[in-house]
């Protein structure tokens, strides 16, 4: 035996190498697309209810569409060669908006069908609507639905007595699915009997304590006056029946006290109580072709969120049935998009093929379009050099100023803002002569020509420019006389006696060399000392949100063109302000614009409001992005915005031009 | 042979497990989530997506929660990668995909990648160093042999660099980057052997040159018996037996070797989905990449100890 397994081996060996060989080539020669482009990192989810991120806003772009899409104007580029975009009709034919801003009319167009022939109906995004503010969805950009009326409240689940709620119960055909639901019955709270608080062990740890008080809120139980069903409509002042729920509670009843007697109630398992959502919160389908959609205040950029991903439809059917998230696999999915999804390989490729049925498939040129996940800025350099990808999205930072040189090169400023953030509850950092002192003795022209090198845009202002009708408030100018004499003024001339400062930052290339220069130039001109620190990236997240930090580097990126996405973190105990700075002035400013009609007014409001801010200096703002990205020349139709929204059936390719065949 | 088997399962139980555990708390133990984000999550969606991924239970709960998908499945998991077992569960980034769904996808890749890799080293290594002891001490010799020092010196990422600047863009023969053909293997499978292919070669040089001193070489060159025969039929499998003992280890090198290099050359292979899982705090995925490589180290090395028994009889396996 043990002769032929000697023998054997060599042999073994040959043919293992043989079915590798196979197995490797068997992931089969794909034809070529028409069109590849690199997306970045691997798309974390199809499904637009739960996306977040830039590459899944490329996908999802071409995959579904929303009552309106965002595409470039037909205007030439302004002064930094930015095409403004406009929310345009997408499903949606028409859109009326009342006097008061707060209601929106959508008339969905009769062209409009899903992948499988279906048609697209107001009732479909009610739906998506509704999952995308459903708690169980867990939607992580759920908040762009608080804009419609009681939309914060439902997601958030909080209940007052008197509300008309509805309450899910324990059947549903899936338990681990939230769609489809199980029995809804419909009424009126009538009071919430909680049982006492337990008390929490004051050393417990912040996550233990929030936990018992989640537990705790589980165990509540809801007297409700549960309304009857007439002819599928629910009769809302007709005579109920007092029921009791709780999601879990520990006794079996629940005392009500009414008309000086009281009922014990036997308590029924329920899976949610939440605030009716047909009837309370603002949005509804009145008919298959017409949504409404009511929102607290008037809000401007509405549409423009309206565009946005999160608010795209999604097929019920195929939701109900399938299931989160099988429903997103090639073979299941139903979308209603420009492109249909082909077939999609883990880290490697989404192909997506034409959308024949599309509404406007006539004026797609694209047949066939790769989504290639490559992350490494230096392979998708090389992936472009070599014609394999026509559409570059990052780049080595240290070669940009070499490719600036290239035809292929586009970029242009960003609708984001790259700053530092100053703990104003950390001595010195409270008083704001020494923050002033801190942004004007560093010279941003310097750091954005000689560090960045990517045509970044030096900043004085935290909103960047190009947003219509608005004009940033500039803070202070890089002043190394006055920011010396704010600081002795302070108390501490020449920096003595200043305690030191840290800088924290998450460890990346560019944020260590753009915190070097500051400390140089905080040395040079203030005399001041300043520690570097950084942290991984998840730990540096964690760090900022506990305040455990003096100075620390942050960015942000504009939801939506309007100056509030970028103003309203800053307000007290903002879930994004994270500086301890609070001023009662900026939060009043902040409400006010919200409820302005007049947009010149608001935007005015705006302007003052970020004109505190920039006084204050909870914030120092260093520059405004640039995006850089390279695309081949037979490509058509790029454009280059504040967004950085390139929408791929606007693309077109050059006839003369034949794509590589390295690909 | 069968109590060796025997006992080496239960030693490879015995240590998925120890593995199991100690990685389940040396990932939680690290700061940040694999939920936060820049732009933080309001708290109620927040603890949503907790209670949604169980998050918000106590550590040990989840500890043996994970224990009990791993070993019996968990049949009212959502995703189509409960059907199969080990459920390793669902990928906390990666919403779509179930972490069983994410490693069959990657591991063909990985695999065909190492395992072409293997071959072309032993190939390579094997033929280099035969022809170094046959022509010991010649110029031929000399020059296989710095080359081979190199290969194990050079780290694999700056090989794959120079190959990507010789053979993709001066003479453009392959691909840059991806996965598929087979011009898209050939690059990054030979960048991944060179070093192995030194170590072999240094290896077989040495075993060689061991054997052709031996009486029965001699026996057989009186006989007169050719050179290429002497060596192939009588010195080659006797020189080989480092070279098998040292497979076990080059499988492991090849498997981690690879990280960086599906980086570069964008393969969609098991080790980039290791690596972005570590860092964006994906346990479930990093927990089955983890158990996945350890399951696979310890079957390859078995299977190198148990082969001495059949390749060499003067090894016997009670004495194992």
């Amino acid at each position: 035996m043990y002769e032929l397994a000697r023998k054997a081996f060599p042999f073994v060996v040959i043919v293992c190498g043989l079915a590798a060989l196979a197995w490797a080539v068997s992931f089969g020669t794909l034809p070529p697309a028409d069109f590849s482009f690199a997306n970045g990192d691997e798309v974390r989810t199809l499904d637009p209810a739960k996306a977040s991120g830039q590459p899944e806003h490329r996908v999802l772009n071409a995959l579904f569409e929303g009552l309106l899409r965002q595409l470039p104007v037909d205007a030439p580029p302004d002064q930094n060669g930015n095409v403004p975009l406009e929310a345009v009709p997408g499903m949606a034919e028409t859109m009326e908006i009342s006097p008061d801003g707060k209601t929106y009319t959508f008339k969905i167009r009769s062209s409009a069908v899903w992948s499988n022939g279906d048609p697209v109906t107001a009732y479909d995004f009610a739906f998506s609507w509704h999952r995308t503010l459903h708690p169980e969805t867990a939607s992580e950009y759920a908040y762009q639905l608080f804009y419609l009326v009681n939309g914060e409240k439902y997601n958030s689940g909080k209940l007052d007595e008197g509300d008309r709620i509805e309450i899910e119960l324990r059947d549903r055909r899936d338990e681990r699915q939230a769609f489809p639901r199980g029995t809804i019955l419909r009424g009126i709270l009538a009071s919430i009997v909680q049982p006492p608080k337990p008390t929490v062990d004051p050393q417990a740890s912040k996550e233990d304590k929030a936990r018992a008080e989640s537990d705790w809120k589980r165990s509540w139980a809801y007297v409700v006056d549960v309304k009857p069903t007439v002819n599928s409509q629910v009769a809302w002042d007709a005579p109920g029946e007092l029921r009791a729920f709780a999601v879990e509670s520990k006794t079996k009843t629940a005392k009500y006290e009414f008309n000086q007697s009281t009922r014990e109630i036997p308590i029924e398992s329920c899976l949610w109580l939440l605030l009716d959502f047909d009837s309370q919160v603002g949005v509804k389908a009145v008919d298959d072709r017409t949504l409404v959609a009511t929102l607290k205040n008037s809000t401007p950029f509405f549409n423009e969120l309206a565009a946005y991903y999160t608010l795209f439809p999604v097929h019920r059917a195929t939701v109900e049935k399938f299931g989160a998230p099988n429903w997103t696999k090639a073979e299941n999915i139903v979308t209603n998009g420009p492109f249909r999804l082909k077939f999609r390989r883990f880290r490697d490729r989404i192909r997506l093929e034409k959308n024949p049925s599309y509404w406007d498939a006539s004026n797609i040129h694209l047949n066939v379009v790769d989504v290639m996940a490559v992350k490494f800025e230096t392979t998708q350099l090389n992936m472009f050099m070599t014609g394999q990808i026509d559409w570059a999205t990052t780049m080595p930072r240290s070669v940009i100023p070499e490719l600036q040189k290239l035809a292929e090169y586009h970029a242009a400023p960003q609708l984001s803002t790259y700053f530092y953030r100053l703990n104003v509850a950390r001595p010195p950092l409270n008083d704001v002569r020494i923050r002033r002192a801190l942004n004007m003795a560093i010279d941003k022209q310097q750091l954005c020509e000689h560090v960045m090198r990517a045509g970044e845009v030096p900043a004085r202002s935290l909103v960047p420019p190009g947003l219509k009708g608005y004009q940033s408030a500039q803070g202070d100018p890089y002043d190394p006389e006055e920011a010396r004499r704010l600081l002795a003024d302070a108390g501490f001339p020449n920096g003595r006696g200043l305690p030191r400062l840290e800088i924290l930052y998450n460890t990346m290339d560019a944020h260590r060399t753009i915190a070097e220069v500051v400390q140089q130039n905080w040395k040079t001109n203030l005399g001041v000392n300043v520690e570097l620190r950084n942290l991984e990236w998840g730990v540096y997240l964690d760090s900022q949100n506990k305040k455990d930090y003096q100075i620390c580097r942050a960015g942000w990126i504009g939801d939506y063109p309007d100056p509030n996405t970028f103003l309203d973190m800053w307000v007290t105990d903002g879930g994004q302000n994270n500086t301890n700075w609070s001023n009662p002035t900026y939060d009043k400013l902040i409400a006010d614009a919200a409820a302005e009609l007049n947009p010149e007014k608001r935007m005015n409001i705006f302007h003052q409001a970020e004109a505190l801010l920039m006084s204050e200096v909870p914030i120092i703002p260093f520059y405004f992005y640039v995006h850089p990205n390279l695309v081949n020349q037979r490509v058509e139709g790029f454009t280059t915005n504040i967004q950085d929204v390139h929408q791929l059936h606007v693309l077109r390719l050059r006839p003369d031009v034949k794509a590589q065949s390295n690909r | 042979m069968a109590t060796f088997l025997l006992r080496r399962l239960l030693w490879m139980i015995g240590t998925i497990w120890v593995v199991f555990t100690i990685t389940f708390f040396l990932m939680r133990s690290v700061p940040g989530g694999p939920f936060d984000r820049e732009k933080k999550i309001p708290d109620q969606i927040k603890r949503n997506i907790e209670a949604y991924y169980k998050l918000d239970r106590p550590l040990s709960e989840q500890y043996f929660y994970a224990l009990r998908r791993l070993l019996f499945g968990d049949p009212s998991s959502r995703s189509q990668g409960a059907r199969y077992w080990p459920d390793f569960g669902p990928s906390y980034r990666i919403e779509d995909f179930s972490v069983n769904e994410i490693l069959a996808q990657g591991f063909p890749v990985s695999a065909s990648l190492g395992i072409f890799a293997l071959v072309f080293a032993l190939a390579l290594g094997t033929t280099a160093g035969v022809v170094s002891a046959i022509r010991r001490y010649s110029a031929e010799d000399v020059v296989l042999r710095f080359m081979a020092t190199a290969g194990i010196a050079v780290p694999n990422f700056v090989l794959a660099s120079l190959a990507i600047l010789t053979f993709v863009f001066t003479i453009p023969l392959f691909p840059a980057a991806g996965w598929g053909t087979l011009k898209q293997i050939l690059l990054p499978a030979v960048c991944l052997s060179l070093p192995f292919a030194g170590y072999i070669s240094r290896l077989t040089r040495t075993g060689m040159m061991e054997v052709l001193s031996l009486d029965y070489i001699r026996t057989a060159h009186a006989k007169g018996l050719p050179e290429r025969r002497v060596v192939l039929r009588h010195a080659l499998r006797g020189a080989l037996l480092p070279v098998v003992s040292f497979l076990g280890p080059a499988a492991v090198g090849v498997l981690t070797g690879s990280l960086v290099l599906e980086k570069i050359f964008n393969l969609p292979g098991m080790g980039s989905h290791f690596v972005e899982a570590a860092t964006q705090r994906d346990y479930p995925l990093a927990m089955g990449a983890v158990l996945v490589y350890t399951f696979l180290l310890f079957v390859m090395n078995t299977l190198v100890d148990a082969s001495y028994g059949l390749i060499d009889p003067r090894v016997k396996m009670s004495q194992q």
